[in-house]
């Protein structure tokens, strides 16, 4: 009997689709793990980051990274907003046509202390190339205690010089390691710089343009 | 004679840097591994019937900042009888690291068991200072060995030197190892004495006529007999490489000295050994290979082969863990591309229970890592490209950020991992 058979098949189907549908209807939500008064406070800021065209991705992450850290509500907010402000000068130092990333990493240097005006004079001598991996870079220095003043000239210098990304890991990784055996921040970098060979602006290294510093090194 | 004199130098400076490090650091954690080894064993030596047996052996280490003790026994089952195989104990006492130097005392007791008829036992001590970096290190040592029940060999004075490195998940080592000693002429392999006239025209264990630059370290003793001035050198190399759920360890050498003392069948050895871990405290072990001579000991060259079971197991006691500076014990953190838009995450952790990472590519939750192996820990998380930024907790303590990458300022009183992806 063909009727009951295609009536069958259908109730199947149905039976299958059904709990499918309640999958998708209850999709994770990474914001229910904040607290409903966070949450409302961090979703008004999305929606202003939407206003002025930015990336509202870090700013849930750095929500999400707070509560996993058990940060009191007030410093998570803190820091949301303080992410939302660097951001939005990343973008006014960066221009309109910078990639999340670099808008992402450019955030981070701006926090550290480096000025809007340094970022912009890498924006400018940038042409296609891209700053993701500078910035990343330059931001650890400041951390480990490079001063932002060499930090910044000397990565800029080295990037208007056409160093390509794995020129700038390898630098990272010399200074951390003069820094970790005791050589003074600023004079490690200034040492390791004068290593990285220069490279013509108008053929640069493939790498250049893609970005990855995802290698990684003994311990 | 000088030599005596150099060994007591390097001992006592071992001592007196050994007693100054109060200044410095401790650099390692706590340690503790018990293994047990199972399976079959062959050792075969030219003129013999190879041994073949099944072999038990248990082994302990332990470490930490000063001390470090290994011992290992084993328990050969040859036909219906039980025999205490080849066993080793050491005990080495350091000092923390001082300008990257460490002072380094080494004593051990050791039995080589070839088969019945062959076996030996030995202590030793020796002296060595160690300057140590990240990737690599080298050393210089002296010391002395007193083998026992060997008739043919009096005291043994070692000099020895050595360079590591580490690339990645390789650990390559190479040693000269220099030995002096005195033995009374006989036969090197029973230890049988023969008379000072055989000696004198036959080298043992060749049967070739002793080199003329021997003859000159020949000396007739009236009470002893004939006594030989013996040295050799070893030239070895190993590589200990971990990758994954596998762990291979080679090594390979080259003797130097006349063919008297360095027999022709000991003059290259090499030999290597497997371990695949099945889960994280079982792995199939493999091994094979061939030993030189210890004329030293009195025991001939010998082949090997093996193959067995290994159980595994680290229990880390309450406490040992230095939690305000974890990060010391991540030996290697590794982020590879195995798909698209998805990577590989392994480090290398050793002594610790769990390893967790968390990053905006898990929404800041933490996952668990897998242990694979000994000390290989491992997870596939999808990651697209762009900049991410991840931490890492070590037997839940604090949250770190991995070590080989930039880090930044979490906000929350910590750091974070900062990686671009392509």
């Amino acid at each position: 009997m063909k009727v009951p058979s295609s009536r069958w098949s259908l109730v199947a189907l149905a039976a299958l689709l059904v709990p499918a549908g309640l999958v998708a209807q209850g999709e994770r939500d990474p914001l229910a793990r904040l607290p409903a008064s966070l949450r409302y406070d961090v979703e008004v800021l999305m929606d202003s980051a939407r206003i002025y065209g930015l990336p509202v991705l870090p700013l849930q992450s750095k929500a999400l990274e707070g509560v996993a850290k058990r940060a009191p509500e007030r410093k998570i907010m803190a820091e949301v907003i303080r992410e939302f402000r660097s951001l939005r000068d990343a973008r006014v130092a960066l221009g309109p046509s910078v990639s999340v990333d670099e808008l992402t990493a450019a955030a981070g240097a701006l926090r550290l202390g480096i000025t809007q005006a340094q970022l912009a004079q890498m924006a400018r001598s940038r042409t296609d190339k891209i700053l993701t991996v500078p910035l990343v870079v330059l931001a650890d220095l400041v951390s480990r205690g490079v001063p932002k003043d060499t930090a910044s000239s000397t990565i800029f210098q080295l990037f208007q010089k056409g160093a390509a990304d794995d020129d700038f890991q390898s630098l990272w990784r010399g200074v951390e390691r003069d820094i970790d055996s005791g050589t003074d921040p600023g004079q490690a970098l200034l040492n390791r710089a004068r290593e990285i060979p220069s490279r013509s602006p108008g053929a640069p290294p493939a790498s250049t343009t893609r970005p990855d510093i995802s290698e990684t090194q003994d311990r | 004679m000088t030599v005596p004199k150099q060994h007591a130098a390097a001992l006592a400076v071992s001592l007196a840097l050994m007693t100054t490090g109060e200044h410095a650091v401790a650099q390692t954690a706590r340690e503790m591994e018990f293994r047990l080894e199972a399976g079959s064993l062959v050792s075969d030596r030219p003129g013999r019937t190879p041994l073949d047996a099944m072999a038990i052996t248990p082994a302990l280490r332990y470490s930490d900042s000063r001390v470090s003790l290994k011992t290992r026994a084993s328990a050969w089952l040859n036909g219906q009888a039980w025999l205490l195989g080849s066993s080793h104990a050491e005990l080495e006492v350091y000092q923390p690291l001082m300008y990257g130097i460490r002072a380094e005392l080494v004593a051990n007791a050791s039995r080589v068991f070839h088969d019945p008829l062959v076996q030996n036992d030995q202590v030793d001590a020796s002296g060595r200072l160690h300057y140590r970096r990240e990737r690599g290190g080298i050393w210089l040592g002296s010391g002395v060995a007193r083998p026992l029940r060997a008739s043919a060999v009096s005291n043994v004075n070692v000099s020895s030197g050595g360079i590591w490195t580490r690339l990645g998940p390789a650990t390559l080592r190479g040693s000269v190892t220099s030995f002096f000693f005195t033995k009374v002429s006989g036969d090197s392999i029973t230890g049988e004495p023969v008379s000072c006239g055989s000696a004198l025209n036959t080298a043992p264990n060749t049967g070739s006529p002793i080199p003329a630059g021997a003859m000159s370290s020949i000396r007739a003793l009236p009470s002893t007999g004939c006594r030989l001035e013996s040295r050799l050198t070893d030239l070895e190399g190993s590589i200990r490489w971990e990758h994954r759920l596998l762990e291979v360890t080679m090594r390979g050498g080259h003797r130097f000295g006349d063919s008297f003392d360095a027999t022709p069948e000991s003059r290259e050895w090499a030999s290597g050994q497997v371990a695949f871990w099945i889960s994280s405290q079982i792995a199939a072990v493999a091994g094979g290979g061939r030993e030189p001579a210890q004329p030293t000991r009195g025991l001939p060259a010998r082949s090997f082969g093996s193959l067995g079971v290994m159980l595994a197991y680290w229990p880390i006691p309450r406490g040992v863990v230095p939690v305000e500076s974890p990060a010391n014990l991540v030996q290697a953190f590794e982020l590879r591309a195995a798909g698209t838009e998805v990577q590989r995450i392994t480090a290398r952790i050793g002594g610790v229970e769990t390893v967790e990472i968390m990053g905006d590519f898990s929404d800041w939750e933490p996952l668990p890592l897998i242990r694979r192996g000994r000390d290989q820990w491992e997870l596939l998380v999808p990651m697209p490209p762009g900049i991410h930024r991840m931490n890492l907790r070590i037997d839940g303590g604090k949250w770190i950020a991995p070590p080989g990458m930039p880090t930044v300022n979490d906000g929350f009183s910590g750091e974070v991992g900062v990686v671009v992806v392509r």
